[in-house]
């Protein structure tokens, strides 16, 4: 791939993504696409450009899906977990509210370890649990961790971070590497598909207690991270909370939330209805 | 369990007309002039309409979705507008239109920059100077180098010697070394001029 050829390539995945991809990550761009020219029978860049910018045979999302970074985990960062049963849902709750549903979404939710981690977690440590409806979503703009998500089959490495209780009580182990959530769960949480940077995607999906927005940002450059963060900000009921991975901030993205800093998180809150004055 | 799945109820998207939008930017509620604010400023005409009320706009979240989403968009009309407002008498405004300006693609401001720094308001100039940091090296040497060599502010000339330090390149050097003269009454100016001078040959040295 010459210069000019990976600058049109990182500059689709952005339009389409807003993933940032450099020079230092070339190789990594060049085996992706590697792949999916291998895949389509593609002969040259330019014979593999045009297919994917006419979307021969759904081409576009196979290439999100090939460029995505899934990496996650039960339980990853779960002092997050903890400052939502602690501090977060016990102040949504505070309010008289419309009705008994409390919605948390996580998205990116990858292959579904982020909602499951907060599903188990609630049912184990928020004593309210029972007195609600929770519905928890999961959404992600690569279709096939949705996929993997619904059928809920996890190996050992995603499992490391839960007790033996835990996998025991949630689980039924397949074979020697792999445990199925049980179908109580799995059939408690939705999965859907959603670009976080196109706001008609993430409007469809309504209004949130609290969102889950972790490890994503990461791969933006600022105005895509500020559009993610503008979309959000609609799909939050006033006063709801957003998390962000350990190594964001929105103080840096944008000034539209509130910095809340709990005993074990930093969170960020869309500030009650506003009027002026 | 309490788990539950719904189907759920979209949020509200914002009007898809601009008259409508209009409206909602003169709302009470921040939220909505917000929301109306960030529909219009892919919208024919909307630019302007956001302009006008940016002026009387009170809600640093609905001024920070105009700037960011000028900056986004990077059109001329938006970059004429911020440019207008380097020059508003609301220090917040002046320093989101800076902001906004340079977030923008450098090759949309090159063409007004010089311009700028010829301005007779010397805050103007000033503002300028930051942009010009934003430049490739050589342009903005060259333009700091210009307007040093003519400044009499002191203000604006400090700005020049701070830009020319961070980025500056050799053809800075005999400038900075004529000002160092002129300025030798002025303690300060000519202590940035050393650092600036010292900085520039620390880069030619390790270029080498
Ligand atoms: C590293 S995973 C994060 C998973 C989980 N939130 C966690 O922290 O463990 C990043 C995910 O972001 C998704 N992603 C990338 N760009 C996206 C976009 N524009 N909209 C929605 N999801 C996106 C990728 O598909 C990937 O699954």
């Amino acid at each position: 791939m010459n210069e000019d050829e990976f600058r049109r390539l990182c500059e689709f995945i952005y339009r389409r993504t807003g993933m940032v991809f450099t020079e230092a990550k070339r190789y990594y761009v060049e085996r992706r696409m590697a792949d999916r020219m291998l895949a389509t029978g593609s002969t040259s860049f330019a014979s593999y450009f045009a297919r994917l910018r006419s979307d021969v045979r759904g081409e576009v999302e196979q290439f999100i899906n090939a460029f995505t970074v899934n990496e996650t985990y039960f339980y990853r960062e779960d002092h997050q977990l903890q400052c939502l049963s602690a501090d977060l849902l016990p102040r949504r709750i505070l309010r008289p509210r419309a009705n008994k549903t409390i919605r948390i979404w996580s998205v990116p939710c990858s292959t579904g370890e982020e909602p499951y981690s907060i599903a188990i977690w609630l049912l184990e440590n928020w004593p309210q649990a029972d007195a609600y409806e929770i519905e928890i979503l999961g959404s992600d703009i690569d279709t096939r961790v949705l996929d993997a998500a619904r059928a809920g089959l996890f190996g050992r490495r995603a499992l490391m971070r839960l007790s033996a209780d835990l996998i025991a009580k949630y689980f039924e182990q397949t074979d020697a590497e792999h445990w199925r959530l049980i179908d109580d769960l799995r059939q408690s949480i939705s999965f859907s598909p959603v670009n976080l940077v196109e706001a008609a995607e993430t409007r469809a999906h309504g209004a949130f207690d609290v969102i889950f927005c972790r490890n994503v940002l990461i791969y933006f450059d600022d105005a895509s991270r500020r559009t993610a963060a503008e979309n959000l900000y609609e799909n939050l009921l006033p006063g709801g909370f957003i998390c962000l991975g350990h190594s964001e901030s929105m103080s840096r993205i944008s000034p539209l939330f509130d910095v809340c800093r709990y005993s074990d998180a930093i969170v960020y809150q869309r500030p009650m209805e506003r009027a002026d004055g | 369990m309490p788990l539950v799945r719904k189907s759920t109820a979209a949020v509200d998207a914002p009007p898809a007309d601009v008259e409508e939008l209009k409206t909602a930017l003169a709302s009470s509620r921040p939220d909505e002039r917000w929301q109306a604010a960030r529909a219009l400023i892919d919208m024919p005409g909307g630019i302007a309409l956001l302009g006008a009320g940016l002026a009387t706009e009170a809600d640093i979240r609905v001024r920070e979705v105009i700037f960011s989403g000028i900056a986004r968009t990077a059109t001329p009309e938006g970059a004429a507008l911020l440019l207008q407002l380097l020059r508003s008498e609301d220090a917040s405004l002046r320093s989101g239109a800076l902001d906004a300006l340079a977030a923008m693609p450098a090759d949309m401001l090159a063409g007004r920059l010089p311009e700028l720094l010829y301005d007779e308001d010397p805050d103007v100039r000033l503002l300028a100077c930051e942009l010009a940091r934003g430049m490739p090296s050589e342009d903005a040497t060259q333009l700091m180098a210009d307007l040093l060599e003519r400044e009499s502010e002191p203000n604006v000339c400090a700005a020049t010697m701070d830009v020319l330090a961070e980025i500056g390149g050799p053809q800075a050097l005999p400038v900075l070394q004529r000002s160092a003269e002129r300025f030798a009454s002025s303690p300060f100016l000519a202590f940035a001029i050393e650092i600036a001078v010292k900085r520039i040959k620390t880069t030619l040295d390790s270029g080498r």
